[in-house]
């Protein structure tokens, strides 16, 4: 029990790590980012190639880059750099030019064209095999699962606390004004100064990072990936538990991300099958569809709106 | 009046779809001047405006601030070389609250870069509090200090066109360009907008405005530039540019 | 050779039912892709169950249509009353994406089904390599799409749709009953969707709840080429993606195929976002 909890907390941590980013992405400054998740693979991979060192005997055939057997921070470090390296890339070729849905549909295809180099081209991540055996941060300690839980627990909610005061950091400072202008409406953005492409740029590339290191903090705690874990649909989720936890919200978002992504998967382990196990996974799924909607139709800020966030001295929300 | 000028307009030539809707149209506008710019319909007026405020590119022609050539430039240079502009269709960042509506409009915010606005909060907080101070005191200015937090999207159009004004105040704007700016404002509004405009030349703000509105023109511009068919008519006060026979024609004929 | 006619049969047939969607309401719909799922699972289970595969058919036809009229209806319809940004209903569609995926989970599980068809023996005609299947997918779509070009010509409704297309506060204003136009827009949407996913499982031989989402940026592909709501356009940019797999099949891995539609997609993107044949397009 006490496991499950603690393993719970610890994925939650790091998946509020990446609905944070989304948000400044998405909530701050209006970047629909449809292949948010991809990011957070590619720290996962570079994560796990960097303090991977060539691959282990006797447990089955990997092939893949690097290998170069640094220590786990350095892993996760470098994980975030490559992600937000990426996002540099997508945002310089794509995000000037392209409104908002032209955008969603630009970002899918890039993460899915990432996704199928990544699914065949063998030597780069071992392909659709995925990686495994990526050694735990605790290293050659032996820890019981739970040890290991609340070791993950404490990197991952340290973390979280950092990337929490980020995000709160930017909110209300004037850089977080600029963004919120940029949102808004560009054109008035610009018409006063702002420079509106650098604070897109430099907003993919804060939020990219930060699924990077999410990315490799799950990547170290599971010990495994393959292309399957980071199909479109994960981005769609994150999405659901932004908005239903409250699009421009930092603390919405920590909220989005344990309600959604935590407590439904949690409870859905605790629905009967019928005999088949493909069901648990199809209902959540089309609760958090209908949960999206809903929240979009009646609460359409989010269950914490960014109306509640103090800005300039302000009460709560009228 | 001082002989310099500001802003001069020469031979600027935007025309899109196959419409000249700027066809040659030169002028000079004097520093702190308060410059009218009126004529029929379609005369080119607004698109003039734009094209000063970067917002379009002129196919040919030069419009030179300061003795500087700014045409093409785009939005974000030409904000921050002191040139504001109101729009004829308020633009407003409606989801926000009014103050913040202000804020957004100050230059030189040492917190807008990321880098300082994470790892230097001592350098940009005192500066935020001396914005704050200066917008509450520019929402005073015009009337609309007890809407501080109100969505700006919820104030009425003449409560708009004021907010236009302080937030392109709190610019501190070398150069006013304004697109109608009482379109849709009731009269006792329209005064007040009138009365505060007129203080702008003396704390060293150059007013340029499109208006059709001839009583508020007459209250607040020293003189007018009339166009027609894309390029200056003729220039003068409003008194001379009225009888003015061709001027006359251009209304009628339109 | 020959098998890019296929693939481009069946873009066209999706491209053009996404395409005339948004063109009139001017948002894009990301369950679209599901939509088709839908289409290919009803034809499947009535196929089953009458044994007729063309029954099979145009009941999937039919159910796909209603369903993204219910869609409008029970949904959007309200979004747009509230003057929702575009994005609030393009998530809105990322959420009905979830529910029709994983609906037809519930209903038919995760397992791969195929059709009870025979497809027939390869023929050559020429230069090309077709099963009678193949022949019968690009007979069917060059069928739909005259029919579709003969509505859109010819009918009111077709003129009252390119009306509202391209602008529709004007149709409105001309009198035009934009609202039943959209409901049916949605039914025809919804119908190509359905036969795009019937050829998609004969072209691909299986069935799954996938399918359609997999092939959704394919459908993106060829209707930003053309141009939003422009259906001539995504046709053209459906042969030009379906000729682009086929000769990138000959120098790179099939596997490659996809990405490289997609790196097409993202060049015209990034250089001509109106597509390749507007002269003028929705601008921001």
């Amino acid at each position: 029990m006490m496991y499950f909890l603690v393993a719970a907390l610890a994925l939650g941590c790091i998946n509020a790590i990446m609905v944070l980013g989304f948000n400044i992405q998405y909530g701050f400054t209006g970047i629909l980012n449809f292949t948010y998740y991809t990011f957070a693979a590619i720290g996962a991979y570079i994560a796990a190639v960097t303090t991977m060192g060539p691959p282990p005997q006797g447990v089955g055939i990997q092939v893949y880059i690097l290998q170069w057997s640094l220590p786990w921070p350095v892993g996760l470090l470098l994980g975030g750099l490559v992600a937000a390296a990426a996002g540099l890339l997508v945002v310089l070729i794509a995000v000037r030019r392209l409104r908002s849905d032209y955008l969603a549909i630009v970002t899918v295809s890039v993460g899915y064209i990432i996704w199928d180099v990544i699914d065949n081209y063998i030597p780069l991540f071992n392909g659709d095999n995925g990686l495994f055996a990526v050694p735990h941060i605790t290293g050659s300690m032996r820890l019981s699962s739970l040890g290991y839980a609340v070791v993950m627990l404490i990197v991952s909610a340290l973390c979280l606390g950092v990337f929490y005061l980020v995000a709160r950091r930017i909110y209300h400072s004037p850089f977080g004004r600029v963004l919120r202008a940029v949102r808004e409406d560009e054109v008035v953005a610009a018409s006063f100064g702002k420079n509106v492409f650098q604070a897109q740029v430099w907003v993919f590339v804060i939020g990219s990072f930060m699924a990077g290191v999410a990315g490799g903090l799950l990547i170290q705690y599971i010990g495994a990936w393959n292309p399957n874990a980071f199909l479109p649909l994960e981005t769609f989720v994150l999405l659901a538990a932004l908005v239903i936890g409250g699009t421009a919200n930092y603390n919405g978002s920590i909220l989005g991300a344990f309600l959604i992504i935590e407590v439904v998967d949690e409870a859905s382990r605790f629905l009967p099958t019928f005999g088949r196990p493909d069901l648990v996974g199809a209902v959540r799924a089309i609760v958090i569809g209908v949960a999206l909607i809903l929240v979009l139709r009646f609460k359409p800020g989010g269950l914490l709106a960014e109306s509640r966030v103090r800005l300039y001295g302000r009460g709560e929300a009228r | 009046m001082t002989t310099e000028s500001i802003l001069e307009i020469r031979d600027v030539h935007f025309a899109y779809g196959g419409v000249r809707a700027v066809d040659g149209c030169s002028f000079t506008v004097g520093r702190q001047a308060s410059t009218g710019l009126i004529g029929p319909n379609g005369a080119g007026k607004s698109t003039l405006i734009e094209v000063v405020a970067g917002g379009l590119r002129p196919q040919s022609g030069q419009v030179l601030f300061e003795g500087e050539d700014i045409a093409g430039m785009g939005r974000m240079g030409i904000a921050r070389r002191g040139i504001v502009r109101t729009f004829q269709l308020s633009r407003e960042l409606l989801h926000l609250p009014v103050i913040e509506n202000v804020m957004i409009a100050a230059q030189d915010q040492v917190g807008e870069n990321p880098m300082t606005a994470l790892f230097a909060a001592p350098r940009w907080r005192p500066q935020e509090t001396d914005l704050l101070q200066r917008a509450d005191e520019l929402l005073a200015w015009v009337g609309l200090e007890r809407l501080r937090y109100a969505p700006a999207g919820s104030l009425s159009g003449g409560q708009r066109r004021l907010l236009d004004i302080a937030r392109a105040l709190m610019a501190r704007p070398k150069l006013l360009l304004l697109d109608e700016p009482t379109a849709g404002v009731y009269p006792a509004l329209v005064q007040m907008i009138a009365e505060r405009l007129k203080e702008l030349p003396a704390m060293g703000v150059t007013l340029l405005m499109v208006a059709h509105n001839m009583g508020f023109v007459a209250s607040v511009c020293d003189d007018v530039v009339v166009m027609a068919q894309g390029r200056m008519l003729t220039r003068g006060s409003l008194d001379e540019v009225r009888g003015n026979r061709e001027v006359v024609q251009a209304y009628l004929g339109g | 050779m020959g098998f890019g006619l296929v693939t481009a049969a069946v873009i066209a047939m999706g491209a053009v039912g996404l395409t005339l969607q948004v063109g009139v309401t001017n948002f894009v719909n990301f369950a679209y892709g599901d939509f088709v799922t839908f289409g290919a699972y009803v034809t499947y289970a009535v196929d089953n169950a009458s044994g007729s595969f063309a029954t099979g058919v145009i009941c999937g036809g039919l159910a796909t249509g209603l369903l993204a009229l219910l869609c409008n209806l029970v949904l959007f319809r309200t979004f747009v009353a509230q003057k929702a940004r575009v994005i609030t209903l393009v998530i809105v569609t990322v959420g009905l994406s979830f529910i029709v995926q994983n609906a037809v989970i519930v209903i038919w599980g995760t397992g791969a089904y195929t059709y009870n068809v025979t497809i027939g023996n390869a023929l050559h005609l020429g230069p090309l390599i077709l099963t009678p299947g193949d022949l019968a997918i690009i007979g069917a779509s060059v069928v739909l799409l005259l029919g579709l070009h003969a509505l859109l010509q010819y009918t009111r409704f077709g003129k009252s749709l390119r009306a509202t297309s391209d602008n529709a506060d004007l149709a409105l204003a001309c009198g035009i009953d934009t609202g039943r136009l959209v409901n049916w827009t949605w039914v025809i949407s919804g119908f190509f969707a359905a036969v795009a996913g019937v050829a998609l499982v004969l072209e691909t031989n299986t069935l799954r709840p996938t399918v359609g989402f997999n092939e959704l940026f394919l459908f993106f592909a060829a209707v930003i080429l053309g141009g939003l709501g422009r259906p001539y356009g995504a046709m053209l940019g459906a042969l030009i993606i379906g000729l682009a797999t086929e000769i990138a099949g000959m120098y790179v891995d099939a596997a490659y195929k996809s990405a490289i539609a997609f790196a097409i997609l993202v060049l015209v993107l990034l250089f001509r976002p109106e597509g390749i044949f507007a002269t003028r397009g929705k601008t921001d």
